[in-house]
């Protein structure tokens, strides 16, 4: 497949209640563009949600911003790729303690899913962080509605 | 920006309710569809249904406040159902593990039927 057509989105939000919403419909604006179905856009859009509000309420950043950076791709044969980061400036957090969480009824950990919601709706996510910030890179995949 | 959840109730019988959502399920509105729930169980309901046919949107926070009001509402002896989820909802419930507390039904009528709380 030969990847053509680049479609390119750069937001900075303020990290003000349901800003996650301005950021999914954004990039579901874009993904409808290059035809996506509606089910991938729905799965992309929660997953921007959770990841905006990780930033929101963990990175303890001092500018109070979010800067997302959305790119889609037509990939030829009614396929299409959606590449989405998600940056924050904040103090970073331990990966790995933050996919371990798991919750159940009862238990003292009812919130911290949003990574495991990120990674079950999107088809590759990737994190960088540390002391200076964090950025999360997703990318979901669709095939065109017909 | 603000996205506004609105709750409708339908009381069905002594002991039974349907609870419409309209909007996106996050802290606000999760906390809007408690007091509605917490409200009904002091009026001894014991079978909830919250029917979402009208919310397109949830976050994980706004589903944490639902499982608080599954644990709530098992504690008390009663039952809560879910109908009408969008595909990604419903995936999401199950991220959560919400589908092993609750009862999760395609469409009303299932729900109503499955749960006693026909009018």
């Amino acid at each position: 497949m030969t990847a053509t057509a680049e479609r390119q989105m750069e937001l900075t939000l303020p990290m003000v209640p349901d800003i996650e919403i301005a950021a999914a419909r954004a990039a579901g604006n874009l993904a409808r563009e290059l035809g996506m179905r509606s089910e991938s856009i729905d799965e992309m859009a929660h997953a921007m949600i959770e990841a905006c509000i990780n930033a929101r309420e963990h990175s303890g950043s001092n500018d109070r911003r979010i800067y997302v950076r959305i790119t889609g791709t037509s990939l030829g044969e009614g396929n299409s790729r959606i590449d989405i980061w998600i940056t924050d400036h904040g103090k970073g957090f331990d990966v790995t303690e933050a996919r371990s969480r798991r919750q159940k009824l009862g238990a003292v950990h009812k919130r911290g899913w949003g990574l495991q919601i990120i990674e079950a709706h999107m088809d590759e996510v990737s994190i960088t962080t540390s002391a200076d910030g964090t950025t999360i890179h997703m990318v979901k995949y669709g095939k065109n509605d017909d | 920006m603000t996205e506004e959840l609105k709750v409708a109730v339908d009381r069905r019988g002594t002991s039974g309710a349907i609870l419409y959502t309209k909007g996106y399920i996050n802290n606000v509105g999760g906390e809007e569809i408690a007091s509605r729930a917490y409200e009904l169980m002091e009026g001894d309901v014991r079978s909830l249904l919250l029917n979402l046919r009208e919310t397109k949107i949830v976050n994980s926070i706004g589903i944490s406040i639902l499982i608080e009001i599954i644990e709530k509402m098992i504690d008390k002896g009663g039952r809560i159902g879910f109908c009408c989820l969008t595909p990604v909802i419903h995936k999401t419930f199950q991220i959560m593990g919400l589908a092993n507390y609750a009862s999760i039904f395609t469409d009303e009528d299932q729900a109503v039927k499955e749960m006693g709380l026909a009018s």
